[in-house]
């Protein structure tokens, strides 16, 4: 709320009552940009604040595991770090296939604040590390958008960008994961990248590149920088905008760039080896060509220059072109990767690999998630990038190739709308600041967020197209009756403020659950707290042998790692498929099929998470289709999805569910003496039904831990010894002899002797039979 | 130097071509590239590529309990499911309030009396304030708890 409001004076600073502009606009510069950090820390707080200082979700485990043991065991012993409680038998080399860019800054800030006495646990600094660096983007984004537009236009965009939830979505306190710092990454290299291609500097270039470096160790969105600076150099060379400062902002970031983003372990020779990145390549090639036919030209500048210079820049790229394709055919290139591909053929991971379809954040977006994380800026902004569009320039192209290709890629991926939220932001913020520019504007002239723009003109080259932002000239305002314009101003107070009050509802509601701990609300209110998740963890680390291997969907590996502190055999590091769907196998398969996986395997545990007694949606039972689908894709001879669903094609689970659903092991170990939930006992109110296979046994599992809410349940796999035994009545077990020593002493002997002295506990020794 | 370059063009003779550019290709206006971009941001939007990969029902139905069939516009509780004629309702809505705020810069255009000016601000005002309650609306027949506790 603060910052929404406190982002209004900017505009019109009383020229009358302060002499000193500049100084006065840089104080209110600060002093919003302040606020606005603070009330993006302030705002996601929420799940502390109801919580407590808690890690959420799945992967912000791992991170936090991974960075934990940083802090404890040094960088380099990271860096080799081969984890061996992970993906049983085959372990990970966790240095070589993470991203480290988090540990290192959550480490660093760690050390910083230790080397001043300050003792905070890494674990705080984890929690707090994503909300800390929401405020840096808020500051990166005021100054991208100062450099594309006015300083008014950056300090929306920053307040924007402090509270919108599609951004807190992913950074509210104790969801510490890549994302989290990556955004700020992200719209600080942008802000370089202008910076530098306005300039035309090495220097800026090299800091570019160093932002680069800074983001590919941070996330692996830096794919869409390394696509989208080529393509903006693309369609400047297009448009027939190239320079001198172009040539050497892109050639020095893409040497340099290049060079940095292959230090990571991870990354490795990739950014030469895929197609991911030879658009980047094919560019700085192309780019090369057309400098060199420009050196010709200025060599001889007679003759048809110009059209050879088109000719040839077409035939550069379409060499180019080929070139990449043929190296792809040969297989030096590797083709795209399956999670790009599908975003280009948006049904290609539907058919081929249920793995990446079936996390719900992969999931193609609606029209709500839009609203949701945007509210009204989806509105304004493309009012934004009309004012772009029309008042085009070097910068501009860029902010709109950025905005069109972050919607299409948020349109296919809910979790993209992440990187389309900052380029609304951005462009939300420019229209609000125009449009305000033209309401507040009093009948005297100039207008403080313009200044910095004239004077930027001065770097401009003469013969660019110069800006014509503010030429709309001042007789329109004369026009403008009073009331209008407060009017007006009215209706944009209540729209931000209705924007604030719904992104913290929002950001409160929706996003800041740590989905660790549950909490339900009673009719009067009240608040009950489900906390069987780290029951049932904590049950594991104490009661279960230290290298007990527990098998469960690959979506609580890491916090059974991190908790539990086991063995797991898959995680939410998917690298594997066949591995998970022998998994998936085992848990769609009955028993006795299964029993056989978990042998060979070496499972000793069996936890699975059962949300029917609470009404939790989220639970295995909910997910087992995708387990089916993964397993079909791997052994499409044992597994077959329409053995899953009634012969009307639903998914359900009461007494007209299929055969083989009623009998799989997810189903019995979910349902396992479930007599819970609701009026008839065993009521799943989750589904809304009874569930039909109801009061059996297990033979080759047991129960060995049910949490509080019958939300976890923990199952022992037994030995092979303990199971398929005839039950034999006492009287059968007790074998007669006919020389019956005292009993008490010689039950647990092999063998008898006899005449053999035996010690009799309690008796002196000397006074043997 | 440029005897090197001068070299093939002692035994070759340099024909003599004009290359035209065709006169269709131009550089498309700002209002052309806006109004493809507002198209795709609109279909974008209204969940096109969600109706293309999920294939939901254009309009959703329910029975109450009459046993009647009753067709139901908005997928209620879900944020992240819907009907196509719900998203392309809703993304409409958007474009107009974007279409919005555009007119309400173009009232400042010197040129226009100033009673087309009124007349301008208010449509600007009607087609913002619209699109974003009856958005707000259909947030909350989506949403039944939406802005509450």
């Amino acid at each position: 709320m603060p910052a929404t409001v406190a982002g209004k004076p900017v505009n019109g600073p009383n020229k009358g009552l302060f002499q000193n502009t500049a100084g006065f606009s840089t104080l209110i510069t600060v002093t919003v940009l302040t606020l606005a950090w603070l009330a993006g820390f302030a705002s996601r707080l929420f799940a502390v604040i109801r919580f407590e200082s808690i890690i959420h979700e799945f992967d912000p485990w791992f991170n936090y595991r991974s960075t934990a043991y940083m802090v404890q065991h040094g960088f380099y012993n990271f860096l080799n770090w081969f984890d061996e409680r992970a993906w049983y038998p085959l372990g990970r080399i966790v240095g070589g296939t993470v991203y480290p860019g988090l540990m290192i800054t959550s480490g660093t800030i760690h050390w910083l604040l230790h080397t001043l006495n300050i003792p905070i646990h890494i674990r705080d600094i984890c929690v707090f590390l994503a909300p800390v660096f929401s405020g840096l983007t808020a500051i990166a984004t005021y100054l991208l958008t100062s450099e594309l537009w006015s300083r008014g236009a950056g300090l929306f965009a920053a307040c924007f960008i402090a509270i919108v939830p599609g951004y807190s979505s992913r950074s509210v306190a104790g969801s510490y994961d890549n994302e989290g710092i990556a955004i700020f990454a992200l719209q600080f290299t942008y802000y370089l990248w202008l910076k530098s291609i306005k300039s035309g500097s090495v220097f800026w270039s090299i800091c570019t590149a160093l932002s680069y470096f800074y983001m590919v160790s941070a996330w692996g969105g830096y794919v869409f920088i390394i696509n989208l600076i080529p393509l903006h150099v693309f369609v400047l060379l297009i448009m027939g905008r190239f320079s001198q400062r172009l040539f050497v902002s892109y050639t020095v970031f893409y040497i340099i760039g290049l060079l940095l983003s292959m230090q990571i372990p991870f990354v490795g020779f990739q950014p030469i080896r895929t197609s991911e990145h030879m658009a980047a390549s094919g560019v700085f090639a192309l780019l090369m060509a057309i400098g060199a036919m420009k050196y010709l030209h200025s060599l001889n500048p007679k003759g048809q220059w110009k059209q050879l210079l088109i000719v040839g820049g077409l035939v550069a790229a379409a060499l180019v072109f080929i070139m990449v394709v043929f190296l792809t055919y040969m297989g030096v290139i590797a083709p795209w990767s399956g999670r790009f591909y599908s975003l280009w053929d948006t049904g290609y991971a539907k058919i081929h690999i249920p793995i990446i379809a079936s996390v719900s954040e992969h999931q193609p977006t609606t029209w709500s998630s839009f609203f949701f994380d945007l509210h009204v800026l989806v509105c304004t902004f493309p009012v934004g990038l009309w004012y772009c569009i029309k008042n085009v320039n070097d910068e501009r192209v860029f902010v709109a190739l950025y905005a069109i290709s972050a919607v299409y890629f948020a349109g296919v991926m809910v979790r993209l709308m992440l990187t389309l939220t900052p380029v609304v932001c951005i462009l939300a913020g420019i229209a609000f600041s125009i449009l305000l520019d033209l309401v507040l504007k009093e009948d005297e002239i100039i207008m403080t967020p313009s200044e910095p723009e004239e004077s930027r003109n001065l770097y401009d080259k003469a013969g660019k197209v110069k800006k014509r932002t503010q030429e709309p000239p001042p007789p329109a305002d004369a026009v403008l009756g009073m009331n209008v314009r407060s009017g007006t101003l009215i209706a944009f107070m209540i729209l931000l403020m209705l924007f604030s009050v719904h992104c913290t509802w929002a950001t409160s509601n929706a996003y800041s659950s740590p989905s660790i701990v549950l909490a339900s609300y009673g009719n009067d209110g009240s608040r009950k707290i489900l906390d069987d998740f780290r029951e049932a963890y904590g049950w594991l680390s104490q009661n279960t042998a230290e290298d007990a291997r527990i098998m469960s969907w690959w979506d609580y590996g890491y916090q059974i790692a991190g908790m539990g502190n086991r063995t797991t055999l898959v995680d939410n590091n998917t690298w594997n498929n066949s591995h998970i769907a022998l998994v998936g196998k085992a848990m769609a398969s009955n028993e006795s099929a299964a029993y056989e996986i978990m042998s060979m395997l070496d499972v000793d545990y069996v936890l699975v998470i059962f949300g029917g007694a609470i009404g939790y949606s989220g639970d295995d039972i909910n997910k087992f289709i995708w387990m089916v689908r993964i397993a079909e894709g791997e052994h499409p001879r044992d597994i077959h999805e329409a053995d899953y669903f009634t012969e009307r094609g639903e998914y359900r689970i009461d007494s007209e569910a299929s055969k083989t659903m009623l009998n799989c092991l997810m189903y019995k170990l979910s349902y396992y003496r479930y007599d819970s939930g609701g009026s008839p006992p065993g009521y799943d109110r989750t589904r809304g039904s009874l569930p039909g296979n109801r009061g059996f046994k297990l033979t080759y599992l047991e129960e060995a831990y049910t949490s509080e809410h019958w939300l976890v349940r923990i199952y022992r796999v037994k030995k092979p010894d303990e199971f398929n035994r005839p039950r034999i009545p006492l009287a059968k077990r007790t074998i007669p002899t006919s020389n019956a020593v005292s009993k008490k002493t010689s039950k647990r002997r092999k063998g008898l002797l006899k005449n053999k002295p035996t010690i009799v506990k309690g008796k002196k020794v000397g006074r043997l039979e | 130097m440029e005897a090197i370059f001068a070299l093939p063009f002692t035994v070759l003779e340099i024909p003599n071509i004009k290359i035209k550019k065709p006169i269709w290709l131009q550089p498309p206006s700002a209002m052309t590239t806006f109004s493809l971009v507002l198209l795709s941001y609109f279909l974008v939007t209204g969940g096109i590529i969600y109706d293309v990969i999920v294939e939901p029902p254009s309009v959703g139905s329910t029975t109450d309990e009459h046993g009647h069939s009753r067709p139901v516009a908005f997928m209620p509780n879900r944020v992240n499911g819907q009907y196509i004629m719900e998203g392309l309702a809703s993304s409409f809505l958007f474009s107009l309030g974007g279409l919005g705020f555009i007119i309400l810069d173009r009232t400042h255009n010197p040129s226009t009396p100033k009673l087309n000016r009124i007349l301008l601000i208010s449509v600007a005002f009607l087609c913002i304030l619209v699109s974003f309650f009856t958005t707000w609306i259909f947030m909350r027949m989506k949403l039944p708890g939406y802005l509450q506790n």
